[in-house]
């Protein structure tokens, strides 16, 4: 497909929408307030000098509407007995040695929820038909209950589908999610909840893409999603699963693409905000999860393999009731912020890396806000004070802390993988990742960090660089895989079609495991006997005597796009600041990205 | 305060982040749903000492008693480089006989003396004995299964096949038992992986500071925590139905001691061992202390040997919480830690009432089951606990259907279930209106049906069928747990013989309530 002429990414986040625009060779970036009530004012505004051909867009809708709890009034289906299946999860409480840890919470009221009368058994067979009727009864009840989306998730659909269509035919009227079209894979509560999901945010999503839409009338509006690819507005708008976490993923596109016009194929992205840190491992090509969560809701849908944990530069620091040092998980925000900001009380890494010197008071968010250093010196000091240490000491301290939380985070999507870390750069962006990454890859033995010139709208320019991909499942239970791979090719062929790609290739993929094990490995479907050096790789062992089963058949269909040429510089933009300890050598690379050494 | 150390969380980060890999290794490569469904199994650190220096987040009826298998593997054996003692003896460091623990030593370059330990426990669903499952209701510990005492499954790196094939040969699912004491190798490899590493990196010596400053820490932790506790005696009985062969309610006390910075537990008053295999070792009914005052503590402190520091615990050797051979044993780890818990839980009550929740369900529900799979001709063995309510807080309604206190196992998915056995599960349900009324409601427990697809044999290990969960502050307790096939009750522990289309209902006891009824108030 040919690329066209004026492109656009933009990445709406909490605080900022960020812009990146292409016009032929030549690249620009913009950055506006974001407009939280209605997330398009931002992007028309900022637009409307541009006719852009194509718009590729990163949004927040469907993850607040999730965290927000504003989703649309979801009614439940699920097998007749099995009603409480979203309620009782895996039967695990969520923290150990908390008597007060909240409850779960659920976005379905209970009064919404449904059993169908019907029985699929694990093989396909039909124990108890679902009747015409008895589907027709069940859909007035739901409508008459006031419902605007249904999910529906019947026990062992993802062998047998013909009850969810059944249901999905009676329900037409309304927005409809059906488990084996959103996950057709066995265990039943991980795809209920992945189905529920769905089915919360996708009305919503599919309100803001077609007013977005309607507003950019001249231009072909797309919908990042957090598998890293990009899909249609009607597609993102049926299955807006795939566009939460959505944010972090852009900005390991953009990674991505950085890393490889710099030369770099092995890259740890490292995006340190305030209030959260993003790693992600990269090693020529991207690594993916299907095991996600958001808030407490399970989703399983492949996406970006991205770590996140709630530490930042807005982490606090505290003494503990023993006398340790802690840093985090409370932040302070953006409101009352650091110390430096003016007005908390709260001593933040922030303020350690001011006090240290690795953040420049007058540059920061380019001037715009200068910080007050006295401030933190004073408050510093006085905590130093407290605990009969000097106040650099203190701030190293903090800094180190911080660190070895970020730490694990990288070893989490590194060694625990089987990868070494030491093999991989570090990419580091987010306003507080420059201020750690030289440390933090000595922590890890890594040689190497790069600063991206394009660090402030890294997630918008991932945008920009992805493909059109669709992922599709099927479990194989018991199924000759290969009639799996062609029936899900068949699928993805007509409906890439149906959006206008006709050139689609496919990557083949299967989840392994060995016969009685149930956790499975994906690797690629030509690469199957390289599944027990996987295993090796992973787990530090292999059974090489024993059968291999295929669980899941995966096909990934992408359209591909012209790759992002990064030669040439955008307009200069602001760096954060970045800290280069003693026995570093930097560099500026010819595109002006910032390379760190240690030798 | 003295010689502030600012480096305790970065080497803190390290240790568990190790526990938690080694875990991670052990769920993703073992074969039975017990372990990789359920999440049945532990993972844990220790130092030069074999004192325990990082667990992961797993099962705290593990967790607590993993110290006294290190002990005892290390008393029966000199253990090399290359070494891997197995155990479940729970006479000689075990608690019951499906939990098997592997204990390896890890050994730095320089010196011939083990720098740390590891250990994993997990639990197998079969060793073999007079029920599928492992988990029947018996007489004495031969009855129960395959007792293991600390033996060398490998040494200096090579597998004792001599050892292994005893233990395959004692069991229903040889295969599966194969496969899992793999993952429980595997984890110590990566275990010793990491551990060397960090060795490397940061040296013995201060790695062991390190680890000693932990455990100062969390004792310190502790301490702190207990002076917040009015000094004082605190008294609280409770009760388990029965021991399975017609013994009436077997009690168990708790005289608890407040004094200043330490607190005595003195269990000395409960019951005589049962016939039945209600009985609890010294390791259970310390895990089932340990666990109570960590939760004591806000802050998410690291559960290590400091813990136990300022806390004393006693038991009358002979009695149901300090059992000796040839005792059965089977529902102590799993029924009796409850029951400990609830029980000293009661008597914290009295001292911070403000604190500590109402009762929660109390038993584990065990089921154990296993027949001949029509469909491959071979034998097949399950095992899984079931959920109930938790006792309301002094702040909020108790959680319904989720695990509590001394377990925290995953259910198997109803889609998994019934492609690994010949089971139908019938029904799944929160059991509405089981927990007890109050200010704050206790959780509801659970109902779950199963319909056996061939001639299944199960056995039950539960409790809370007559005693109910206790309310607190006024509030009601929580509805008794009930058995039933086929409609018709069963008793609390036992074991059955099912035919094919035989339905089983195991309905789980609500928790209590916490304070007067909302209504109730003038």
């Amino acid at each position: 497909m040919p690329t066209p002429h004026i492109q656009v990414g933009v990445d709406t986040g909490g605080t900022f929408t960020d812009f990146l625009i292409r016009d032929g060779e030549r690249y620009f970036a913009r950055k506006t307030r974001s407009t939280p009530d209605d997330p398009a004012r931002a992007i028309i505004k900022e637009l409307a000098d541009i006719t852009a051909d194509e718009i590729v867009h990163g949004s927040t809708v469907a993850t607040n509407a999730l965290l927000e709890r504003k989703g649309a009034r979801t009614a439940f289906v699920t097998t007749e007995g099995f009603e409480d299946i979203l309620e009782i999860g895996r039967q695990n409480r969520p923290e150990l040695y908390n008597f007060f840890a909240a409850a779960r919470p659920s976005l379905i009221p209970r009064k919404l929820t449904f059993g169908a009368p019907e029985r699929i058994l694990h093989d396909g067979s039909v124990e108890r038909e679902l009747t015409d009727e008895a589907a027709e009864a069940l859909a007035r009840r739901i409508r008459e209950a006031g419902a605007e989306s249904v999910a529906v998730c019947l026990l062992h659909s993802y062998v047998n589908t013909a009850h969810e269509r059944l249901l999905g035919k009676k329900l037409e009227r309304l927005f409809v999610s059906l488990s084996h079209k959103i996950l057709p894979e066995y265990r039943e509560y991980e795809r209920a909840s992945t189905t529920v999901v769905n089915a919360y945010v996708s009305p919503l999503m599919d309100r803001y893409l077609r007013r977005l839409d309607q507003q950019l009338t001249a231009s072909r509006l797309r919908v990042f999603q957090s598998n890293g690819g990009s899909i249609s507005t009607r597609a993102a708008g049926h299955s807006a699963i795939h566009t939460v976490l959505s944010g972090p993923a852009g900005g390991v596109l953009g990674a991505a693409a950085v890393a490889r016009s710099a030369g770099f194929k092995k890259i740890i992205s490292f995006d340190m905000g305030g209030t959260s840190t993003d790693v992600s491992l990269y090693d020529n090509g991207f690594t993916y999860t299907t095991e996600s969560k958001i808030g407490d809701f399970p989703i399983r849908v492949p996406m970006l393999d991205i770590h996140s944990v709630g530490a930042g530069g807005g982490s606090i620091t505290y003494l503990d009731s023993a006398g340790a040092l802690r840093v985090g998980p409370r932040s302070a925000g953006a409101h009352p912020g650091p110390v430096c900001y003016g007005e908390g009380d709260e001593i933040t890494v922030t303020d350690a890396n001011l006090m240290l010197g690795r953040l420049n008071p007058e540059q920061f968010l380019g001037g715009r806000m200068p910080l007050d250093i006295e401030r933190t010196r004073r408050h510093m000091t006085s905590f130093a004070e407290s605990v009969g240490t000097s106040p650099d000491s203190l701030a190293k301290a903090i800094i180190q802390v911080a660190n070895s939380n970020m730490e694990r985070a990288i070893r989490a999507i590194s060694v625990e993988r089987g990868y070494d870390p030491r093999d991989f750069a570090l990419l580091s962006f987010g306003g507080a990742g420059p201020q750690h990454a030289c440390e933090l890859a000595a922590r890890l033995e890594m040689k190497t960090v790069i600063v991206p010139q394009h660090a402030g709208v890294l997630s918008a320019l991932g945008m920009l660089s992805a493909d059109c991909v669709r992922d599709f499942s099927q479990s194989t239970l018991g199924r000759n895989v290969n009639e799996v791979f062609t029936e899900l090719e068949a699928r993805a062929s007509r409906e890439f079609a149906a959006e206008g790609h006709p050139q689609v290739h496919f990557e083949r993929q299967v989840d392994l495991r060995y016969e009685g094990q149930s956790f499975e490995i994906t690797v690629p479907a030509a690469d199957r006997d390289r599944f027990h050096d996987a295993h090796r790789k992973r787990y530090g062992y292999d059974h090489s005597g024993l059968a291999v089963e295929a669980v899941t058949a995966r096909i990934r269909a992408v359209a591909p796009r012209d790759k992002i040429d990064l030669d040439a510089p955008t307009q200069a933009e602001t760096f954060s600041s970045v800290y280069i300890p003693p026995g570093w050598a930097s560099r500026g690379d010819a595109v002006g990205n910032l390379i760190l050494t240690k030798p | 305060m003295s010689g502030l150390n600012l480096e305790l969380e970065v080497f803190r980060n390290i240790f568990l982040s190790i526990a938690d890999e080694m875990g991670i290794v052990l769920r993703r490569t073992a074969f039975s749903a017990n372990i990789k469904e359920r999440l049945d199994f532990s993972c844990a650190v220790y130092d030069r000492h074999a004192e325990t220096i990082a667990m992961g987040d797993h099962m705290p009826v593990h967790l607590g008693a993993m110290p006294f298998s290190v002990a005892e593997a290390l008393r029966s054996h000199t253990i090399d480089p290359g070494d891997i003692v197995i155990l479940n003896d729970p006479f000689r460091g075990g608690t019951h006989l499906p939990d098997i623990t592997s204990v390896s030593a890890v050994f730095t370059a320089d010196d011939p003396e083990p720098a740390y330990y590891l250990a994993t426990r997990a639990h197998h669903a079969d060793v073999g004995g007079m029920s599928p499952g492992s988990m029947p209701l018996a007489r004495e510990i031969y009855q129960e299964g395959l007792r293991i005492p600390p033996v060398k499954l490998f040494r200096h790196g090579e597998i004792q096949n001599e050892t292994l094939d005893l233990i395959l040969a004692n069991v229903r699912t040889p295969e599966e038992r194969r496969g899992d004491l793999a993952a429980q190798v595997a984890s110590h490899r990566i275990g010793e992986r990491r551990l060397l590493a960090a060795t490397e990196k940061y040296g013995h010596g201060r790695i062991s500071r390190q680890m000693d400053a932990l455990k100062d820490y969390t004792e310190r932790m502790m301490r702190v925590r207990l002076q917040g506790i009015p000094n004082g005696e605190y008294d609280f009985e409770d009760f388990l139905d029965d021991d399975g062969f017609g013994s009436p309610p077997v009690r168990i006390h708790c005289r608890l001691t407040i004094c200043g910075d330490r607190a005595l537990v003195d269990y000395s008053g409960s019951a005589q061992q049962q016939r039945g295999g209600v009985n609890a070792n010294l390791s259970i009914t310390v895990a089932a202390t340990m666990y109570c005052f960590r939760c004591l503590i806000d802050d998410d402190a690291p559960f290590n040997a400091g813990l136990l520091r300022p806390i004393e615990v006693l038991t009358k050797p002979g009695s149901v919480l300090d059992a000796q051979p040839p005792a059965s044993v089977a529902a102590g780890n799993v029924e009796t830690s409850q029951r400990i818990t609830d029980t000293l839980l009661g008597a914290l009550q009295k001292a911070l009432p403000e604190k500590i929740p109402a009762a929660s369900a109390g038993t584990m529900n065990n089921l154990s089951l296993g027949g001949i799979d029509p469909l491959t001709g071979l034998p097949f063995a399950y095992y899984e606990t079931i959920a109930g309510g938790m006792g309301a807080r002094p702040t909020a309604d108790g959680m319904d259907a989720v695990q509590n206190h001394m377990t925290n196992s995953l259910n198997t998915p109803v889609e998994a279930l019934e492609h690994l056995y010949p089971l139908l599960m019938r029904r799944y349900a929160v059991r509405r209106g089981s927990g007890g009324e109050g200010k704050y409601r206790g959780g509801d427990g659970v109902i779950r049906e199963f319909e056996f697809l061939t001639e299944t044999d199960f056995a039950l290990l539960s409790d809370r069928r007559q005693t109910r969960p206790y309310g607190s502050q006024r509030g009601q307790p929580g509805q008794p747990g009930q058995n039933l096939l086929n409609g018709n009750p069963l008793p609390a522990k036992g074991h059955f013989s099912a035919g094919t289309g035989d339905r089983l209902t195991i309905k789980t006891p609500g928790g209590g309530g916490f304070g007067r009824e909302r209504e109730m108030e003038p």
